[in-house]
């Protein structure tokens, strides 16, 4: 079987454990990013994989070979970090090539293959610059040359635009995941930036306290969410959550509130936070602050009642978080009749 | 202000010697006409014997080798013991730094004893051995701080490129410890400069001598005795290659200094 | 285990001379002090039971040089951590010059301590040397600064707190330094001024670099050789004898070295001692904090 597989990976320090059972499969040509907040585990899955860190339990499989034990440097798989980790000391063409010298390729391959990733990455210019002597955009550039010599059986990367401006990041979205899927590996993206995410994979697994908690396709994770985490992660501006009633608790997507006659929310507007194409309201409320979408070419009111369809409510177990299966359209009634009062 | 006086008080004993250093001796015992000042002090040291170019050349070679010596044994253990894991590392540590903040004059006699044995005596070179070994706790200190402040992803990224160890530390730790191997190395080669009792000990012959050395013999000769304007060129000349060391290098100097404060 | 075969061995060839210089002497002390090997013996150890230490517990000038080591180490690095935090505050203040000023300041530490004991002797000359001149031109007579066996030892200490009180202005110049500039501006937008900074700011955040000056100092000072052998050789009378040279004249001069290795060892003892309260009172004022 072509691809990646983690089997059971589990990864524990002090007997603490920062990864649990993880289990994800990515296809050759599919890039699949890891999100979730800081000290979820993404980094960490990233470096087990890499076999930066060692596994306490569990299987990694690559095209169909157990790669759990091998070192790093026999695995075959490309890293961009975070931080690029380009050598301060190497130009960009020894930083490219250290990795097959120290391998002993011929060096006429050396320099076919270092041509080759210089032109398909546009670095034939600052092949003798130090890293020091390049800007953000070009250490990624530089740092994905490095990772793609290698021939790569997979491809890892770990925030690898945290360090860009927020415009460049936007504008290299395209042109970084056509060279990451244009290889045919698996690709394991690792990001907090769920936008970053849904631009760049084709699906995103979310991960929470080193437990795995839903993976799926973007649209999937937004309207489907197994658990008031992902709800709650996936999204911007974030999910509005009600406070729990009998044993259940409610949400519903800002997009998804609209102001209604009569059985809604009584709601103030705090603040309107206008947004280009549309504004979010910050809406004051007996439930707490409500965010709910505005047509930017539309004054707000200051003062509304707040409603939804029933059918857009998402139901969560109050206790487990776990999401019901079905959001019962009187719930929602009897919240907001509840929060009338 | 307070600079100003700060400066006489660090600078004045050193001016005066470069002063007594051109008087010739009438002068300096107040007696005496003509011009007082010569170049006689100047000639005396380098022509006497040991000549007092002979000695620094010494001294030199002696610092020279001593630092190139350390810093080889250093690095790799400083990159070792970075590497260690488990209660190894911090025993390890503390012992260093306890040897680091020992006052070396009181191994003197075993030292000398090891030099009597392996007719060490008289070879300048073989100076380099208790030298650097005393030098290298400092300098073992020093270099794994400065490791411990690369970034991890470096030696990561080397991994991942199938760099063994030995091929890391060589690749990639050495270059970057450059900076702080310059500073270690200033600090060790100031003590290797600066070392009394050792050579004290084990240098005999004067064309042997190191600096100290040198100086010891010249100040054991009579404490009452006024052969001061010699006296005072020799520390005038014993003292400029260390001036210009200094003044050209005391960023590195203070660096180093620094580092092993924050660090200890 | 295997995990640090290799950075075990990377340290091998170093902790094999480290050995050699650090831990075999004491090795080799002890067993010396054990020993009588001097010139009566033909220079062979023969076992003479505690007989070395016996004679070090009756040995007046062990004690007296015991008394006047502590003495020369206290006073010398009260006086170097007082005068290295006032140079360290003059050096900290922003200037223009400042990194040649530094460098200045450093160049006494930097000398062979050799070549400066000599060029304090010759200072301290009595009656050519400079300050005798100064004296006798205000008038009053000569002083014997290095001849006076109840105020000489002044005048080593003197020399010692000018060599080496730039190495503790530097390290406490690292530690003002190492406090973030935004702390001293927000104290001083409370209206605090040079002195309630230091008093409140600079001064406790200072302790862990006053505490390392103080423990590296003292242990330094305390085997005092060089300063000593060349500017006084002890003298007058003794009076500025330390132990290091002490034990240093008992090997070389009289070549009884079953006698010296004990004085060694004894140094040793009560160098430790001193270590050990200095880790105590550290803990004390890190409890206190």
């Amino acid at each position: 079987m072509r691809g990646l597989l983690l089997d059971h990976v589990t990864r524990q320090v002090d007997g603490r454990p920062l990864l649990d059972q993880l289990q994800l499969q990515v296809a050759p040509g599919e890039c699949l990013a890891l999100l979730g907040p800081s000290g979820c585990g993404k980094t960490t899955t990233l470096r087990v994989v890499a076999g930066l860190d060692p596994l306490s339990a569990g299987r990694i499989v690559l095209d169909g070979q157990d790669i759990s034990q091998l070192d790093p440097g026999q695995r075959r798989v490309g890293m961009v970090f975070q931080s690029y980790a380009l050598y301060p000391h190497m130009t960009v063409a020894e930083n490219l090539t250290l990795g097959p010298r120290i391998r002993g390729m011929p060096s006429g391959e050396r320099e076919e293959r270092l041509a080759q990733i210089l032109g398909l990455l546009q670095l034939e210019d600052l092949r003798l610059r130090r890293p020091a002597q390049l800007s953000g955009g070009q250490r990624q550039r530089v740092a994905l040359g490095r990772a793609l010599l290698r021939q790569p059986r997979l491809m890892l990367l770990d925030e690898p635009m945290s360090n860009l401006d927020a415009q460049l990041r936007e504008e290299l979205r395209p042109e970084l995941r056509r060279l990451l899927v244009s290889g045919g590996h698996p690709v394991l993206y690792v990001t907090h930036d769920q936008q970053e995410a849904v631009g760049l994979a084709d699906r995103i697994a979310v991960l929470d306290q080193g437990r795995l908690q839903q993976v799926g396709e973007p649209r999937e994770l937004h309207h489907n969410p197994t658990n008031r985490f992902v709800a709650g992660f996936i999204g911007r501006p974030a999910i509005n959550l009600f406070p729990p009633q009998g044993g259940r608790q409610l949400a519903v997507r800002p997009e998804h509130l609209h102001p209604v006659e009569q059985d809604g929310i009584p709601t103030t507007l705090m603040r309107a936070e206008w947004s280009g194409s549309q504004q979010v309201l910050w809406l004051e409320s007996p439930a707490g602050l409500l965010r709910m979408l505005w047509p930017a070419s539309q004054p707000p009111p200051t003062q509304c009642l707040v409603g939804w369809n029933p059918e857009d409510g998402l139901a969560f177990e109050e206790r487990t978080g776990e999401r019901l299966q079905r959001c019962e359209p009187s719930w929602s009634r009897d919240l907001i009749r509840f929060l009338e009062e | 202000m307070m600079r100003l006086l700060l400066l006489c008080w660090s600078l004045f004993p050193l001016l005066w010697q470069l002063r007594t250093s051109f008087l010739v001796g009438d002068a300096l015992v107040g007696e005496g006409g003509g011009s007082p000042w010569t170049l006689q002090n100047y000639r005396l040291v380098l022509e006497g014997d040991p000549s007092l170019g002979r000695v620094l050349l010494n001294s030199a070679i002696l610092g020279l080798v001593t630092t190139a010596l350390t810093l080889m044994l250093a690095v790799p253990c400083a990159y070792g013991l970075h590497q260690l894991k488990g209660r190894w590392q911090p025993a390890i540590s503390m012992g260093l730094v306890g040897a680091a903040l020992f006052p070396t004059v009181l191994f003197f006699l075993s030292l000398l004893q090891l030099a009597r044995w392996f007719g060490l005596a008289n070879h300048l070179l073989a100076l380099t051995l208790p030298y650097a070994g005393l030098s290298l706790p400092l300098a073992i200190l020093l270099l794994r701080a400065a490791i411990h402040d690369l970034p991890p992803d470096l030696e990561d990224a080397a991994r991942l490129d199938g760099l063994n160890p030995l091929q890391r530390l060589r690749w990639i730790v050495t270059p970057l410890l450059a900076p702080a191997m310059a500073s270690t190395g200033l600090l060790v080669f100031l003590a290797s400069w600066n070392e009394y009792p050792i050579a004290l000990t084990w240098l005999s012959r004067s064309d042997r001598l190191t600096l100290p050395a040198a100086m010891g013999r010249i100040a054991s000769s009579s404490v009452y005795a006024i052969p001061y304007g010699p006296y005072a060129a020799a520390t005038v000349l014993g003292s400029l290659p260390l001036l210009l060391v200094v003044l050209i290098f005391q960023r590195w100097i203070i660096s180093g200094l620094t580092q092993g404060a924050v660090k200890g | 285990m295997t995990a640090n075969l290799l950075p075990l061995l990377l340290m091998v060839p170093a902790l094999l001379l480290l050995g050699v210089v650090f831990l075999w002497p004491w090795a080799h002390y002890s067993w010396l002090s054990i020993h009588a090997s001097s010139l009566l013996t033909g220079l062979r150890a023969i076992p003479n039971g505690g007989a070395n230490w016996q004679r070090l517990v009756q040995d007046g000038r062990f004690w007296q040089d015991a008394f006047q080591t502590l003495r020369f180490a206290g006073v010398s690095v009260a006086l170097e951590l007082g005068l290295g935090l006032l140079t360290a505050l003059i050096l900290h203040r922003p200037s223009k010059g400042r990194g040649v000023l530094r460098a200045l300041v450093l160049i006494p530490w930097a000398l062979p301590g050799t070549v400066m004991a000599l060029g304090w002797r010759w200072i301290l000359n009595d009656p050519h040397g400079p300050l005798n001149a100064l004296l006798q031109a205000l008038g009053g007579g000569t002083y014997p600064f290095l001849a006076s066996p109840a105020t000489t030892w002044w005048f080593v200490v003197l020399a010692d707190v000018w060599k080496t009180t730039p190495f503790v202005a530097i390290i406490l110049l690292a530690g003002l330094q190492s406090i973030p500039r935004d702390l001293e501006e927000a104290l001083r937008l409370e209206g605090a001024g040079v002195w309630s900074i230091f008093r409140r700011l600079q001064l406790p955040l200072l302790t862990p670099y006053l505490g390392l000056a103080l423990l590296f100092r003292l242990a330094q000072a305390f085997g005092v050789f060089d300063l000593i052998q060349i500017l006084t050789g002890g003298g007058p009378a003794g009076s500025t004898e330390s132990l290091a040279s002490y034990a240093y004249l008992q090997a070389i001069r009289f070549l009884d070295f079953g006698y010296s290795a004990t004085l060694m060892l004894a140094t040793f003892l009560i160098l430790l001692t001193l270590s050990l309260l200095w880790l105590g009172g550290m803990r004390w004022s890190g409890v206190r904090r």
